[in-house]
């Protein structure tokens, strides 16, 4: 597991980049932007069903490489990604897991993410995009996605991490 | 003073912003002064860049399978379409030739050595797409190794797609034309009616999915079909590069008001082999 972590989340990292490149017609398609955050899946898994040491460090490094490769803008994912992780393992401290419960805080994950980099991006004066707006099109759209990817890869995952463990 | 105000968790909060802060306004600093970032981020691309090409195989196998498998549905339809093409292609392409015989014969005498439309082309495919909804950026495989400038343009097989934002040493960042960011760097494109008459402006913004051509200098009609192609008027951009059609005009008071509304001739979401086109004079 030391090893296969962090190789899992790399891997994670590029297939983000990858899968948003050839399924670009249905991401980007006309007033619907759907984010790939095959990046924090893993990492919930992690946090909920591995023993894996220093997620927190790791999720650092991630994120660094994912502002520096992707977006160009530093600092960006560098806090938010271990923030996610702190958040998730503030919540699981009160449920025990399950599908549904991991579902769930997932979807909390992926929310407040995506919500703090629409923030953000206001912020720098990236974007312009009025609240309503991004909730509808990009929120909706990214949280869809992001639960069909987690009900496909949630029992592979869970049976990695178990049997690695 | 109550202790509690003091305790841990809020000055590590406060800490992590400061620090968030600080990296956005280097990062940005470095992007928007600076041609090529800082080293760290030179390597860490580099890195990211190998990685990514071996992880991208797979996928890009697959998708290469899937629109196989799509293409062949609609073969015949195509075929015929393709068939009706290629005729009137022929006659072009040798009108082509004699027109570039003739401008450089006329370059020549005029002795002109290099002027706006000549540019050299470094070919690069696709590595990833970034995955948010605010920058529409592609990752490409040529940096400076291969001589890629910053603020090149890059087209892809049917027109302009977008310009050079960042370059390391064995990848580079496109951002798309079709980008809402304001800071971006805009290009400056110009249309010619059929009675000759040029018409020069800049692509302003995004409405939809048509680029909106603004900052128009003069008043005369422009048709719907009309071509739009860039002037070579920023500097940074070779002149001639196909942008798109014009889909709609809406004039609203004085001419200075003018906005085109242009359908890009390149599809954005289908990218996979681009040509950097550095200019050269």
């Amino acid at each position: 597991m030391k090893y296969l972590f962090p190789l899992g989340l790399f891997i994670a990292l590029f297939l983000d980049g990858s899968l948003s490149l050839h399924l670009a017609q249905f991401l980007f398609a006309p007033n619907v932007f759907m984010e790939s955050r095959l990046l924090l899946l893993w990492l919930i898994m992690a946090v909920c069903y591995s023993d894996a040491r220093n997620i927190f460090l790791w999720s650092v490094i991630v994120g660094f490489f994912f502002d520096s490769y992707y977006t160009g803008v530093l600092g960006l994912f560098t806090v938010m990604l271990p923030l996610m992780v702190y958040l998730t393992r503030e919540i699981m401290n009160y449920f025990t897991v399950s599908f549904i419960v991991v579902l769930l805080v997932y979807l909390i994950d992926v929310t407040v993410l995506t919500g703090l980099f629409y923030w953000a991006n206001i912020l720098i004066g990236f974007t312009t995009v009025s609240i309503a707006d991004f909730i509808g099109q990009v929120l909706g759209p990214t949280l869809a996605y992001n639960l069909a990817w987690y009900v496909v890869l949630f029992f592979p995952l869970k049976r990695f991490f178990e049997k690695f463990a | 003073m109550q202790k509690a105000f003091f305790n841990k968790k809020l000055v590590v909060i406060l800490i992590t912003l400061i620090i968030s802060f600080l990296l956005i306004a280097f990062s940005i600093s470095v992007r928007n002064n600076r041609n090529t970032p800082s080293f760290i981020q030179k390597f860490g691309n580099e890195a990211a860049a190998m990685v990514n090409r071996v992880v991208s195989l797979p996928i890009a196998g697959i998708s290469n399978v899937g629109s196989s498998v799509t293409d062949l549905y609609n073969t015949y339809r195509e075929n015929e379409l393709l068939k009706g093409k290629i005729d009137s292609l022929a006659a072009t392409k040798v009108e082509n030739q004699t027109l570039k015989a003739e401008n450089k014969q006329l370059k020549e005498e005029l002795r002109l050595n290099k002027t706006l439309t000549d540019y050299t082309r470094i070919t690069a495919y696709v590595l990833a797409r970034t995955p948010s909804a605010w920058q529409n950026q592609i990752i490409i495989n040529k940096g400076t190794n291969a001589g890629v400038t910053k603020n090149s343009a890059v087209l892809s097989d049917r027109g302009l797609i977008g310009r050079v934002t960042e370059v390391d040493t064995t990848s580079s960042k496109v951002e798309l034309v079709t980008t809402q960011n304001d800071a971006a760097n805009r290009f400056a494109v110009q249309l010619t009616n059929s009675k000759g008459e040029t018409t020069n402006g800049l692509i302003t913004g995004t409405s939809g999915q048509y680029l909106v051509m603004g900052q128009i200098t003069n008043s005369t009609k422009i048709k719907k079909g009309t071509k739009v192609v860039t002037s070579g008027m920023g500097g940074t951009t070779p002149q001639g590069l196909y942008v798109g059609k014009v889909m709609r005009v809406s004039t609203g008071g004085d001419s200075s008001n003018t906005k085109v509304y242009i359908k890009p001739a390149a599809d954005m979401n289908k990218l996979n082999i681009v040509t950097v086109a550095k200019r050269t004079d």
